[in-house]
């Protein structure tokens, strides 16, 4: 681990030299970080008593930032699938895909203590999803938590990362997770965040693409006071396809940034990314698409949507896609959207006897749903759809 | 007692008049056609009744089964029995045709004070009027209206007034563009429905469709007044004759 050591030092001057980011960044012009800047985070460790549900057979448990064995469950995974700590492994490709230029990513690499390690060697295939499952309830606490997937040559695989907190408790969460699909891979990724909406929660997910792999992020967001998700997409393989999609539901004074990098390093690739938020009271979502397109990266076909419904005045989106595109037989469409509930729509449900608070709540679960209907998986599909019909409850009621 | 009793109606939209001193009853059982040229109010009329709160009733009353109008909103007039089939049904991506409907369904059975139907309730009910209306399965399985055909659009609209067994059924135009076995299948439909306490009004621009439903008032509706009423043989004298004599006399 002398490396690593070597690594975490590194990633320490890193964030030395570069300190919490602020708004006069151009990637952070609307997001203030300067309540976590101010804020002194302790390392005290106590018990998590949060309730949890695994979505698969396999799962592991994270109690405030520790792998905790009696609450996880990977005995009987079937053989050429590795699951266990991060802390008890080692791979060569460990920290080449995180951004070494973002200070949340060097305070992580410098930090952390505990986080999953996944291997999946070449062909094989699993269907129950591995839940890695984040607990947190400790006050005052942060944690960096690092994981990195790596799937075989031609294997199928999907993983769930969920984030639960405590409603009313104050944390900073700060994850970073490496995946890694070899050609042929297929691999399905999902993000809960559902973090108490008085934390802090980043995370830097970043994922490399091999021939003719399929890599798919979901990720829904929930919780969180102040949050980012930093999703990357490296297509370095010809006849890969990336789809990332999310939703995010926000309401309080709740703030969520996603930030997308698709790169298009090679001829040949797909990639689709459909976006959604919906914002009530005083919330506010960034949504930054960029996609790069190199010279090499010929027959590209990169689709990308964001789509916002605002339930309240005072809800707030700023949405910016960004294409750089530098080869010239390509398809690029972005498109962005804010807007309100259709009033038409709500009328006719209406004059069908459907109440108002209802109607919206139906139509904005029709809005939210295009979002669940990509998932492939139907016990995450139909845990999210709960989770959303919850959540519509609550902030129409 | 009138099923619909409409008196001296005036209505506005975006600060124009459009309805005009409107009066119209409908007993129970009765089936009422509305003739006129295009932008004389009846999508208007039929709006207003069924209480899109972007027209404004400047003038009148309207009692429905007893009730003042004023007093209920769209979904509770609908909930009374109110219906109205669209002459330009609306698309609802995202939200199935069986969802929505087994929610309209037990909006008004909650009203009623009935029993909510349970998912094999509703899918008895289903099969029971899909078949009337010959609706292909794949349609109830689909987003409301969801890249339907023009005509699919209007038999699921009288697909949705079969579901909700309404007192009173406006149809706006139901007949526009459907083809002539889809025209039957509809006044058919519209047919098997009518009992001694349904009530129809039906707006429509062609003799032909009262040919299937016979109407026992036809009126004539022109700048947002009824300025002649008569039986079913005045839609064909309309058809032969035109609104020019009416168009004429009165400017807009
Ligand atoms: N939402 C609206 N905003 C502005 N004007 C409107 C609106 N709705 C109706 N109007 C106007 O009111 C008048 C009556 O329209 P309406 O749709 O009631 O006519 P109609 O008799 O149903 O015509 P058609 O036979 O063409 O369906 C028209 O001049 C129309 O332009
Ligand atoms: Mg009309």
């Amino acid at each position: 681990m002398n490396d690593l050591q070597q690594m975490r030092d590194k990633a320490a001057s890193v964030f030395e030299q570069l300190g919490f980011p602020t708004t006069r960044e151009e990637l952070w012009r609307f997001t203030d970080v300067s309540a976590l800047a101010n804020q002194e985070f302790s390392n005290d460790w106590s018990p998590a008593s949060v309730d949890f549900l695994p979505l698969g057979e396999f799962y592991l448990v994270f109690e405030n930032g520790k792998l905790s064995p009696e609450k996880s469950n990977i005995g009987g995974l079937p053989e050429g699938i590795k699951v266990g700590s991060i802390m008890d492994r080692a791979d060569d490709r460990f920290g080449t895909l995180a951004d070494t230029q973002s200070a949340f990513v060097a305070a992580n690499t410098a930090c952390f203590s505990e986080g999953a390690f996944i291997e999946v060697a070449d062909g094989i295939e699993l269907d129950s999803p591995i839940h890695l499952i984040y607990l947190a309830d400790a006050d005052g606490a942060a944690f960096h938590l690092r994981n990195l997937i790596s799937v075989g040559v031609g294997s199928t695989f999907s993983v769930v990362e969920e984030y639960i907190g405590t409603p009313g408790t104050a944390y900073w969460t700060n994850a970073v997770t490496e995946v890694f699909a070899a050609d042929n891979a297929t691999v399905d990724h999902y993000k809960i965040q559902r973090e108490s909406k008085t934390a802090f929660h980043f995370q830097t997910l970043e994922a490399q693409l091999g021939k003719n792999a399929v890599f798919s992020n979901h990720a829904i967001a929930l919780g969180a006071a102040l949050g980012r998700n930093d999703i990357r997409g490296k297509l370095m393989g010809e006849g890969g396809e990336a789809i990332c999609n999310g939703l995010y539901l926000l309401n309080e004074k709740q703030h969520f940034d996603t930030h997308l990098f698709m790169d298009h390093a090679v001829a040949n690739c797909n990639s689709h990314e459909l976006y959604k938020g919906i914002l009530d009271e005083k919330s506010k979502a960034v949504f930054c698409g960029r996609i790069l397109v190199r010279q090499d990266a010929q027959q590209t076909d990169a689709v990308q949507s964001n789509r916002n419904l605002l339930l309240s005045r005072g809800a707030k989106v700023h949405s910016l896609p960004q294409l750089e595109i530098y080869a010239d037989d390509v398809k690029c469409t972005h498109g962005a959207t804010i807007g309100e509930l259709d009033e038409v729509a709500l009328y006719y449900l209406q004059t069908r006897g459907i109440d108002p608070a209802r109607g919206k709540a139906m139509l904005t679960y029709a809005f939210a749903n295009e979002v669940l209907n990509e998932m492939k998986s139907t016990p995450v599909r139909t845990y999210l759809e709960n989770l959303v019909h919850e959540w519509l409850e609550k902030v129409s009621g | 007692m009138a099923l619909l009793d409409i008196k001296n109606l005036h209505a506005s939209v975006a600060g124009n008049d459009i309805l005009k001193g409107i009066n119209l009853t409908i007993n129970p059982g009765e089936v009422h056609a509305i003739m006129g040229p295009n932008g004389s109010g009846k999508s208007t009329l039929s709006n207003v009744l069924a209480g899109n709160e972007i027209y404004e009733k400047t003038e009148g009353e309207i009692l429905f089964d007893g009730k003042n109008l004023d007093d209920l909103v769209a979904h509770e007039r609908a909930r009374a029995g109110l219906f109205l089939a669209f002459q330009y049904p609306i698309e609802i991506p995202g939200i199935s045709n069986m969802y929505f409907l087994k929610a309209a369904v037990n909006a008004g059975r909650e009203y009623r004070g009935e029993e909510q139907l349970d998912a094999m309730d509703f899918i008895d009910l289903i099969e029971e009027k899909k078949n009337v209306m010959n609706l292909r399965d794949d349609l109830l399985e689909r987003a409301v209206n969801s890249g339907f055909s023009g005509g699919e659009k209007k038999r699921n609209e009288i697909f949705q007034m079969a579901m909700l067994e309404p007192k009173l059924g406006i149809l706006d135009e139901t007949d526009s563009g459907l083809d002539i076995d889809a025209l039957r299948i509809v006044s058919d439909g519209v047919n098997a429905l009518r009992s001694p306490e349904r009530s129809f009004l039906l707006i429509t621009h062609y003799q032909r469709l009262l040919d299937y439903i016979v109407p026992d008032f036809v009126h004539v509706m022109v700048h947002g007044k009824i300025v002649k009423t008569g039986g079913k043989e005045l839609a064909l004298e309309l058809e032969n004759e035109g609104y020019a004599s009416w168009v004429g006399e009165e400017g807009p």
